[in-house]
């Protein structure tokens, strides 16, 4: 294969080398491309006027652009049709979003397809909307047009969990901003009925202002607070008291309280029932768009599989089919750079495989034939025959799917701490409640009215809105803060979960290793200059794509060395390569074997450490030196395993790399248990195992062979520029690469679980002090508004202190 | 005195019921669905 100078695509501006060079544009043949989809892409955008998208600051071009896989039909896309008149709608899910010029490109290209009359994309959740007229334009046409820009489209139908979701927050929108506006009303009637409290005022003017606060409030109880009072009901039911039974109950008592005090002229306590419910709903909120995500961590695994195979028959002639289609013992070939469609068997030819989806190494692996390799993976260097082992739906990243899918599902979802406290609490106040009552009858001789009043007051006063905003704004503060440290917090309940994490894994290639080899290592020998060598092995390798040749030219032009032309390159799968320099000297690069088997005399002991890999370098027949490769440490790698270690907690490694690899990195950075060899089913299991023996495992991954362990652990953690599936199933992600950033995650979810228990505490002593003077009647309404004011002033700032948590502090 | 008052209080209600149906209608017409994509859209020329 003859190999050129590296060029860059003028349409998804990737770099390659390969000569399938398509020159020609609308410039005068000046753009290349790498393949024909991106040269009808760039025509396409060009011809309709868009070519402003290639100036577009931060574009992100999709990736390389390609025809519509063939799997769609009309009949097919029919059904995801919705009918809106005289046109239809269809809600395409399109894959390769990346920024949002994207999202600018898409539209404008629909909107110019005939027949299209309303388009709407959504960056965050990547799907497109579009209305259209099905006389003038059919949706595999607009597939296709998706498709030629070089999007994935996939027809695309809210499933019901995720309309429900969307539902949901609507209706909690609603109801919170219909408390917002009835409560800020309601304020102003308050603050006259205190200031008249104090200052005298009419009786007729108090019945006004306490009955249009009777209008304004019972909205905000019985529609905004309905969650609580279904919750109450519910709770009261299963007998498992919780915080909706606490709000409810402070909310109606303090609503029946105020009615009866509004027809017998008494003082009311409209604003408590209305504030609880409207705070209680702000912290709701939160909550839920911290939680937010929209697209499910599965469809983006599905979509790494191919949708197309080419099956070989008997006289070796080629034909496309789908992947479904696939059966076992079926012959397939699989060029260069494509990937495998199903589980198979290597029958002819050899070539590099890259595993990393299967494994975390990210080195291409030699196969030859008789080896097995598993779907999803990419064939790095040369077209090779297999023979299908599974059918598609069995093979490897379908299992993954499964393992994932069933690892969510098994996921316990965590009791809100507030939620605990209230569960001994509520029946506290209510046997407490039900005492002052009973006492008020039997001892006091009051009537049973006078008595329900007094119980009631109990009831109100237990319930302040501290109560409610305990939680959601420690939560709040901490996200924020955790956010701008560049940590990402995917709810509440991972920082409750966090802090309680007792053993930490870590995967090792990609995560704890940055996955990228980096020469450690240049020796001479045999009386070569260091030059010679250098410029020799930068410009015979700067022509191979392999890692390991990037990273010696890498290491080379660090030292000034600039690759010159050679002739006759020849890369051997597996082995090295073989290249001739300018002056017609021939250079071998590549491992011992290989320059052993050209007939070279090897004598060195390069290989003094196993976790680096050596390239031995040859120059005219004569060994000269070599190099020693080996994946680098991420920063921050030893300073969180000593960080975490202060923290008490058990540190271990689980990696699908070799044992030796493994343990060499685990010394390096001072971790003794670490696991080797292990497949993502294997993974799984050790994260279930050590939680069936008690444990609360932090599990750290950045693969597709991390996810099923990720979505298992009690808490997972994901590095930015993981895979997608990784991302999705993490509860937290470190931004920057910086792994010491999980420990100080630990430590915020430790901070903010102890300001939550001191919020608690403090809206608990205020009711210790409420209490009392509500059961001897003492306590009105004013005192009441100034105690809940600053009791939830006081909660909302020692929250804030969060802010300042720092980073190494 | 009270008169005015009581026009003032149920102005006041009226300007807050106006500004929750705004409210209402935009979450209906689903104002609040993407709130990534309208900020990037002062970028685009046209």
């Amino acid at each position: 294969m003859s190999l050129l100078p590296e060029q860059i695509c003028s349409h998804c501006g990737i770099s390659f080398r390969w000569k399938a060079v398509v020159a020609g544009g609308t410039d005068g043949g000046r753009e290349l491309f790498c393949c024909r989809g991106c040269q009808g892409a760039y025509l396409m955008i060009c011809e309709a006027g868009l070519d402003g998208f290639y100036q577009r600051e931060g574009r992100a071009a999709p990736t390389v652009a390609g025809s519509l896989p063939g799997s769609f039909s009309d009949a097919d896309l029919a059904r995801h049709l919705i009918p809106e008149g005289d046109l239809c709608r269809i809600d395409i899910l399109v894959g390769g979003i990346t920024c949002p010029s994207c999202v600018w490109l898409l539209e404008r290209m629909l909107l110019r397809t005939i027949g299209v009359e309303y388009v709407s994309l959504s960056y965050s959740g990547g799907v497109a909307s579009l209305r259209f007229d099905p006389a003038l334009v059919t949706p595999l046409e607009l597939f296709s047009v998706i498709a030629r820009l070089g999007y994935v489209p996939r027809p695309y139908s809210a499933d019901q969990s995720e309309k429900e979701a969307r539902r949901e927050r609507d209706d909690l929108l609603l109801r919170f901003g219909t408390a917002l506006f009835l409560t800020m009303q309601l304020m102003a009637y308050s603050y006259a009925l205190y200031a008249g409290y104090f200052q005298g005022i009419g009786a007729p003017m108090k019945q006004f202002l306490q009955y249009i606060s009777l209008l304004v409030t019972t909205p905000v109880v019985f529609y905004s607070g309905w969650p609580f009072i279904v919750g109450a009901w519910r709770s009261l039911k299963t007998a498992a008291p919780g915080m909706d039974l606490l709000i409810a109950m402070g909310a109606l008592s303090a609503w029946f309280y105020s009615v009866w005090a509004t027809f017998t002229g008494e003082e009311t306590y409209f604003e408590s029932a209305a504030t609880i419910v409207t705070f209680v709903l702000i912290g709701r909120l939160i909550e839920l768009s911290v939680r937010r995500r929209a697209i499910s961590g599965i469809s983006t695994l599905y979509a790494s599989a191919p949708q197309r195979a080419t099956l070989v028959g008997e006289g070796g002639a080629g034909s496309e089919v789908d992947v479904e289609d696939i059966r076992p013992g079926d012959l397939l070939l699989v060029r260069q750079g494509e990937r495998f469609p199903v589980d198979c068997l290597v029958i002819k030819g050899e070539t590099e495989v890259d595993q990393s989806l299967a494994t975390g190494e990210s080195r291409p692996v030699l196969l030859v034939s008789g080896e097995e390799v598993r779907s999803g993976c990419v064939n790095v260097a040369a077209p090779v025959t297999v023979q299908a082992l599974r059918p598609a739906g069995q093979s490897y990243l379908m299992r993954v799917a499964a393992l994932v899918q069933m690892a969510q599902a098994g996921k316990p979802r965590l009791q809100q701490l507030a939620d605990r406290v209230s569960g001994w609490f509520v029946p506290a106040v209510i046997l407490l409640a039900l005492l002052v009552g009973a006492g008020r009858v039997l001892l006091l001789g009051n009537s049973v009215g006078a008595a329900i009043m007094a119980a009631l007051s109990v009831v109100l006063i237990a319930c302040p809105c501290a109560m409610g905003l305990a939680v959601p704004a420690a939560v709040l503060a901490a996200c924020s803060r955790s956010a701008s440290l560049g940590i990402i917090l995917r709810g509440g309940d991972v920082i409750e979960r966090l802090a309680t994490v007792d053993t930490v894994l870590f995967d090792k290639t990609g995560t704890i290793t940055s996955g990228n080899p980096v020469v450690t290592r240049f020796e001479t020998c045999c009386g070569s200059s260091a030059s010679a060598v250098l410029q020799a092995a930068a410009s015979a390798e700067e022509q191979a794509s392999h890692p390991l040749a990037r990273a010696i030219v890498l290491y080379a032009a660090e030292q000034g060395y600039r690759p010159e032309t050679c002739r006759d390159f020849r890369s051997i799968p597996g082995r090295g390569i073989s290249a001739l320099l300018p002056d017609g000297v021939p250079v071998l690069c590549g491992s011992e074997a290989f320059l052993a088997e050209q007939g070279i005399a090897v004598d060195i002991d390069s290989c003094c450490d196993s976790s680096a890999t050596a390239v031995l370098i040859a120059v005219d027949g004569i060994l000269a030196g070599h190099f020693l490769l080996s994946d680098q440490l991420r920063e921050g790698a030893s300073a969180v395993v000593s960080a975490l270690a202060a923290e008490q907690l058990d540190v271990r490694i689980i990696s699908g790399d070799n044992q030796a690899t493994v343990e060499q990195v685990g010394r390096h950075i001072g971790i003794a248990a670490v696991h080797g060899g292990l497949t993502p089913d294997q993974k799984l299991a050790s994260v279930t195992g050590l939680q069936q023996q008690g444990r609360r495992v932090l599990m750290v991954g950045d693969g597709v062979n991390d996810a099923p362990a990720l979505a298992g652990a009690t808490v997972s953690c994901s590095l930015s520029g993981s895979s997608d599936i990784a991302l999705e199933n993490a509860d937290l992600i470190i931004t920057g690469g910086d792994l010491a950033r999980i420990a100080t995650a630990y430590r915020i979810s430790r901070a903010t679980m102890t300001i939550i228990k001191q919020n608690l505490g403090w809206a608990f002593v205020y009711n210790i002090i409420g209490i009392p003077l509500a059961s001897a009647g003492l306590l009105t309404p004013v005192y009441a508004a100034v105690a809940m004011t600053a009791s939830s002033l006081l909660v909302s700032l020692n929250s804030l202190r969060l802010m300042r948590f720092k980073h190494h502090g | 005195m009270d008169e005015t008052l009581i026009l003032l209080i149920l102005l006041s209600f009226c300007l807050g019921a106006g500004c929750w149906l705004v409210f209402i209608w935009a979450v209906k017409k689903g104002e609040f669905e993407d709130v990534e994509r309208p900020k990037h859209r002062m970028m685009d020329d046209d």
